[in-house]
């Protein structure tokens, strides 16, 4: 037998397939028997699969559909751009794809649709290859555990709550908390850090005038050219805002898959699940708890399981995901938010009081976790943050309780000191993510008491002093620092005289 | 009382009793009380299209065929002979309708499929093209 090539294969295939084409057959054909909402019941078109594109003749073009509800009689299909000319009557053609998008590195840099059309007001995108909108998540041998750090810059995550590469962390609380501000600094630090992380920004019905204002910010920040941001608003298709994380999950997926790494943000999939719900209930699913239907919870599993860190096998590439929840007045026990808990491996909660408190990032210590990313924190930073997740949710908890009485011991005295200093130091103003050194540098200056006679309302001066003389005077050294390691004593013993140094120039 | 029959069923109890010789009159007067009976009136011209349906997978089909201008005897026996090939049924009757709208060209209609080799319709195929790139 000849040697069998794959490419001349595929090769005669396509010219068998081009030539089926040019021969005039009947095209299997249905007709829309009503329409509205958005959704159209059409007969006919016995063979057509779940999720496959449609086509609508109206007068005014083609209107592309996809096929949700296979039925005996009936198909129910939801339409993917404007009902106005859609009429009963027409004919519906089977198109014989399912949904795809473009992708590749020609998306970056530009804000698009969720079938990957450029809404920038640039040039048309022309991409060479196009993924899968629904696309089955990679098995158990083609992953590898977690182990690479994604660095946020906020202090509070990267400390406690660390993030790994190919790891699932809900980002979630109530409306007003931070949520986006978080997602966004993320963005913002694979830039300044120089990880090549590329960031995919998936708006969920999130008015465009917040999406200019994201795309001015991160253009600023020098973000934008290895960003790319999938938007819907509100006055989109409910089917629009359905397929957005799933197009934008396949424009990240083509980096994962060619060996890089890619960073997804979800905001938010509250939205989402309240757009499935609507085509759910208009396509007359039965409504369960909340009115979502059934498979709300499948809705997001199947989209958070494609983010993984692939085995070396595969490319040992990564899709991170960030997705975000609102909650209503702090409940996350409501549906989608514990679905969404379940189903990720770790949460940042926001509390709205520590918000108001002035506490920003209002991060909650005692409700957030993160799962898997320990294995993932750099060493440098570990070993800084042993015992910080701890000691400030005691000290949050003892602080509630101090304020109803004066007499105190001296060791309760002395933590409540303490993490006064440590949530001080915390606070991060936006759009400033922290290096590996500064975090480092800072943490230690706080948890070996190096700033206890500076008092609580002087500590972000006296970081910032501290972290600008380490700059100044220990520019090597910090720089070493910065690639993640464990520093070493003489390191340790820089920062702790520079620290001293300058806590006398703040202390009481 | 018994469930909703699908319309999909009503077709092929109907289209098969058709294949088979029954009597016609008696078969739709039982369609026709079935239908008052279950309140399913409205539905009548959806039943009509899947007893086509379940007819065409029979052998048994009724093609239309719409053009621009008359056709000649020649023509029409030539696209008998064509959806006699791309549906391989055995009894194939074409109905005929001039409709000055589509231009030109020809579109041929079996229940379920359709080619449509018109002008309008390439027209409308072009301008979506225009509009995407």
């Amino acid at each position: 037998m000849s040697e069998l090539s794959i490419t001349e294969l595929s090769k005669d295939l396509r010219d068998a397939i081009e030539n089926l084409e040019t021969d005039k057959q009947l095209d299997e054909v249905g007709v829309i028997i009503r329409i509205g909402d958005g959704v159209a019941w059409i007969h006919g078109l016995r063979s057509a699969g779940y999720s496959e594109v449609l086509n609508i003749e109206t007068p005014k073009g083609i209107v592309e559909a996809f096929a949700l509800n296979l039925l005996e009689d009936e198909i129910g299909a939801v339409l993917l751009g404007d009902d106005s000319a859609v009429k009963a009557g027409q004919t519906v053609r089977l198109k014989g794809t399912v949904l795809e998008v473009p992708v590749g590195p020609e998306l970056l840099g530009r804000v698009v649709d969720p079938l990957g059309r450029a809404i920038d007001g640039g040039p048309a995108i022309k991409a060479k290859l196009t993924g899968l909108v629904e696309r089955e998540a990679i098995g158990v041998m083609g992953r590898k555990s977690v182990f690479e750090p994604l660095m946020t810059g906020i202090i509070s995550i990267d400390a406690m709550f660390p993030i790994g590469r190919g790891q699932r962390e809900l980002i979630i609380g109530d409306r007003q908390t931070g949520k986006t501000a978080i997602a966004i600094d993320t963005m913002i630090n694979q830039a300044k850090q120089d990880t090549g992380v590329v960031n995919v920004y998936v708006a969920i019905g999130q008015k465009f005038s917040k999406v200019a204002r994201l795309v001015e910010r991160l253009k600023t920040e020098g973000v934008m050219d290895q960003t790319i941001i999938v938007a819907t608003s509100p006055s989109d298709p409910a089917s629009l805002l359905y397929l957005a994380p799933y197009a934008a999950t396949a424009m990240g997926e083509y980096f994962r898959d060619n060996g890089q790494h890619a960073l997804m943000i979800y905001d938010d999939l509250t939205k989402h699940a309240v757009a499935y719900r609507q085509m759910s209930l208009l396509l007359r699913r039965p409504p369960g708890r909340e009115a979502y239907p059934g498979d709300v919870f499948y809705l997001h599993s199947r989209l958070l399981e494609r983010s993984a860190k692939l085995s070396d096998a595969l490319g040992g590439g990564s899709l991170t995901a960030l997705p975000i929840i609102e909650t209503q007045a702090g409940d996350i026990s409501a549906y989608i938010p514990t679905n969404v808990i379940s189903i990720t491996d770790g949460q940042i909660f926001l509390e709205t009081d520590l918000f108001y408190q002035g506490i920003r990032p209002a991060i909650s210590a005692g409700l957030s976790v993160s799962r898997v990313g320990g294995a993932a924190q750099t060493a440098g930073v570990k070993s800084v943050s042993s015992h910080l997740k701890l000691g400030l949710s005691q000290f949050r908890e003892l602080a509630s309780f101090a304020q109803f009485g004066s007499d105190l011991d001296d060791a309760t005295k002395k933590q409540i000191d303490h993490g006064q200093r440590l949530t001080e130091l915390l606070k991060q103003h936006q759009y400033q993510p922290a290096a590996i050194w500064q975090q480092v540098a800072s943490l230690t200056a706080v948890n070996n008491g190096y700033f206890d006679s500076v008092a609580p309302s002087k500590i972000k001066d006296a970081q910032s002093a501290l972290l600008t003389k380490l700059w100044a005077d220990h520019k090597k050294e910090m720089t070493e620092l910065d690639k993640g390691g464990k520093p070493d004593e003489a390191v340790n013993k820089l920062i702790e005289t520079t620290a001293r140094t300058v806590a006398k120039g703040f202390a009481d | 009382m018994p469930g909703r029959l699908s319309r999909r069923a009503v077709a092929e109890y109907v289209a098969t009793s058709l294949v088979e010789g029954k009597s016609k009159k008696l078969l739709f007067q039982q369609l026709a009380a079935y239908l008052i009976n279950t309140q399913r009136t409205k539905e009548l011209e959806l039943i009509v299209r899947d007893i086509e349906f379940s007819l065409a997978e029979k052998g048994v089909i009724q093609a239309s065929i719409v053009s621009a201008f008359d056709l000649t005897a020649e023509t029409k026996k030539a696209l008998e002979a064509f959806v006699k090939t791309q549906t391989k049924a055995t009894q194939v009757s074409l109905s005929n309708m001039v409709d000055p709208s589509v231009l030109g060209g020809v579109k041929i209609t079996v229940p379920g499929r359709e080619l449509d080799q018109t002008v309008a319709h390439q027209l409308t195929v072009l301008k979506t093209r225009f509009k995407k790139a």
